[in-house]
């Protein structure tokens, strides 16, 4: 596909940046405080953070690697959008965001502190901002790469064109200009990928086309003698336990499902923070709400064209290749500009969030906490946009190390370390608001104690460690994240409840309007 | 085999026992539980403070769409 691009297609996404870019530079106008810059001075209408939520959740990789991982799984991928998702944000949107959105607080972290204590807001304010830190230039890395690929563009010009034009939008416009384009970009990326479904289904004779054809290359794929299964492979979305693929149905309801679905969705901070840049608390409620409709349909549009480039190419190398081949081959000029907006689209919108949220986590909940806690207002703002350019510089050094030390598997990897604090992270924001009794020194050890579970399970089942102490590996599916996020989750629950029950509760004046009120819901 | 192989290896086959179908329900049940609690939920969580019960918009029922949220979610974990 590389080199494949007319200038038609180019017009199409100059047309695209220039529409992002003027977007960003009305709303840095109305910046004048460090409100403004972080929480859009709460004046965001729900159908506009709902569109954020979905458009922040899709990155460019995942446009391209949701359909490679649906041709070599099938559509159990996407139960990550579906049952990693929909529940999440309708409990989410009814229990958690209210009441984060009415304690007016700018970050999941700064929340923690006042149901618990400091220590609590600290470690969890580090281990994300560390994350996010991270997170922007692996995702600049990923999609520059991909970016080489697909359009033979050179990996530094495409990172530097991404970090630049989304640092500046987010300098000047904060979490406004980061929500609107998401709008923009939502769109555009949403309707790129149907473009794709739309010609590939039409090409491959309809969904009863479709699904004879995976019925045939399932056939010729399956051993000779073995059992026709009852359902196609490709098109299930529950898989038995000792599936080959990392997606058992135990790991899916369980581990994604109930764990790290809600930890995604309530405790991640670029998530949640365009919600409690809401313009109200209903408003707030009604994002979630809309962005759960919306998620219902991005399987279909991200994970099906993978099925139909196994349809019509079943031979491929590897799961990667499929979207990209689709694009190639099936898009004429002009179209193929545009699945090159989505994937910008979808990165830029990833990119702007991660951005905008590990400023708002240095600037709020470590320098303004910790250094200059009688900073005014304008002064955040000035430090804010200060962060928001060594961010962008640092997201796009990381980039060109990881570009240099050609390491494949770092995106899986910090997915993996994601996993790490993400479970023990929702077992104290649940314990916390679900629970009076919980108390800041149960959260702290159930922290620590949960992503000590994690590492541990992650250590014990590296081949260079169990191989050296002459074990088997702990877990038998490939890439066991989902499993390691249970235990942790399981094991931090644990320790806060314990360690909660024997020691003093916090005072009630304390948590009063932090913590969910089970009996007043039953009256109403 | 160290007790860590035990305890994991003794839920695994525990877990090998339970038929697809049964599974499946699982998740059904995990969905519905959810649709029968937003139906549930009281009215001033789901409508905007303040207003009249009757003068509510569709587009502001959250109740309503937090609904056909759940109840597509139900069809396609029936259906898939």
């Amino acid at each position: 596909m590389a080199g494949s691009l007319n200038w038609i297609d180019y017009a199409v996404l100059v047309v695209y940046l220039v529409g992002t870019m003027l977007i960003g530079f009305r709303l840095s106008r109305n910046i004048t405080t460090g409100r403004d810059l972080f929480l859009a001075g709460k004046t965001l209408p729900w159908w506009a953070v709902g569109f954020s939520l979905v458009a922040t959740d899709i990155g460019g990789t995942d446009i391209i690697g949701v359909g490679g991982a649906a041709y070599v799984h099938g559509l159990a991928v996407g139960n990550f959008e579906w049952i990693g998702c929909v529940p999440a944000m309708i409990i989410a949107a009814f229990v958690f965001i209210p009441l984060f959105w009415r304690a007016g607080v700018y970050t999941i972290p700064e929340f923690l502190e006042r149901r618990y204590n400091a220590s609590v807001r600290s470690a969890l304010a580090i281990c994300w901002f560390v994350f996010m830190a991270c997170n922007l230039g692996i995702m600049l890395f990923a999609s520059a790469r991909m970016l080489n690929v697909l359009f033979g563009w050179d990996p530094i010009f495409a990172i530097l064109l991404t970090a630049i034009l989304v640092g500046i939008y987010t300098y000047s416009g904060g979490l406004a200009a980061v929500v609107y384009t998401d709008v923009l970009q939502c769109i555009i990326m949403i309707g790129g990928c149907l473009l794709v479904l739309v010609l590939g289904l039409n090409d491959v004779g309809g969904i009863s086309g479709l699904v004879e054809k995976i019925r045939a290359v399932e056939a010729a794929q399956r051993p000779a003698g073995a059992a026709v299964p009852e359902m196609l492979e490709h098109t299930r979305l529950i898989l038995p336990v000792d599936t080959a693929s990392p997606f058992p149905w135990t790991g899916i309801l369980f581990g994604l499902g109930l764990i790290l679905g809600p930890a995604y969705w309530i405790g991640n901070q670029a998530i949640v923070q365009r919600a409690l840049g809401a313009r109200s608390e209903f408003e707030a409620k009604a994002s979630y709400v809309w962005g759960a409709l919306l998620k219902n349909i991005i399987p279909l549009i991200v994970a099906v064209p993978g099925l139909i480039a196994l349809a019509k190419f079943p031979d491929l190398a590897k799961g990667d290749d499929a979207v990209p081949t689709l694009v190639a081959r099936m898009l004429p000029m002009g179209l193929r500009g545009l699945f090159l907006a989505a994937f910008m689209a979808a990165l830029m919108s990833s990119v702007d969030s991660y951005l905008n949220s590990a400023a708002t986590l240095l600037t709020n909940d470590l320098y303004k906490r910790f250094l200059r806690p009688n900073s005014t207002d304008e002064h955040i703002l000035r430090i804010g946009r200060i962060v928001t350019v060594v961010l962008i510089v640092w997201g796009i050094f990381f980039a060109l190390l990881l570009g240099r030390i050609e390491s494949s598997g770092i995106y899986a990897i910090f997915q993996t370390l994601m996993a790490f604090f993400q479970g023990p992270a929702l077992a104290v924001l649940i314990a916390g608001i679900l629970w009076r009794r919980a108390t800041g020194a149960g959260a702290l050890v159930g922290f620590i104690g949960g992503v000590g579970c994690t590492v541990t399970l992650f250590t014990l089942n590296h081949q260079a460690i169990y191989s050296r102490i002459g074990w088997q590996p702990l877990f038998k599916i490939a890439e066991p994240f989902l499993y390691f996020s249970i235990w942790g989750f399981l094991v931090a629950l644990l320790l806060v409840i314990a360690v909660s029950l024997l020691t003093r509760p916090e005072p009630e004046e304390k948590i009063a309007g932090l913590v969910y009120r089970w009996r007043e819901k039953k009256a109403a | 085999m160290s007790p860590l192989h035990q305890i994991g290896e003794a839920i695994r086959e525990l877990l090998l026992k339970i038929p697809l179908s049964a599974a499946r329900g699982l998740f059904l049940l995990f969905l519905a539980g959810l649709l029968v609690w937003v139906l549930t939920l009281p009215r001033s969580e789901t409508s905007p403070a303040g207003s009249e019960p009757g003068k509510v918009r569709l587009s502001e029922k959250l109740k309503f769409w937090a609904a056909v949220s759940l109840v597509l979610q139900i069809l396609i974990y029936l259906l898939l």
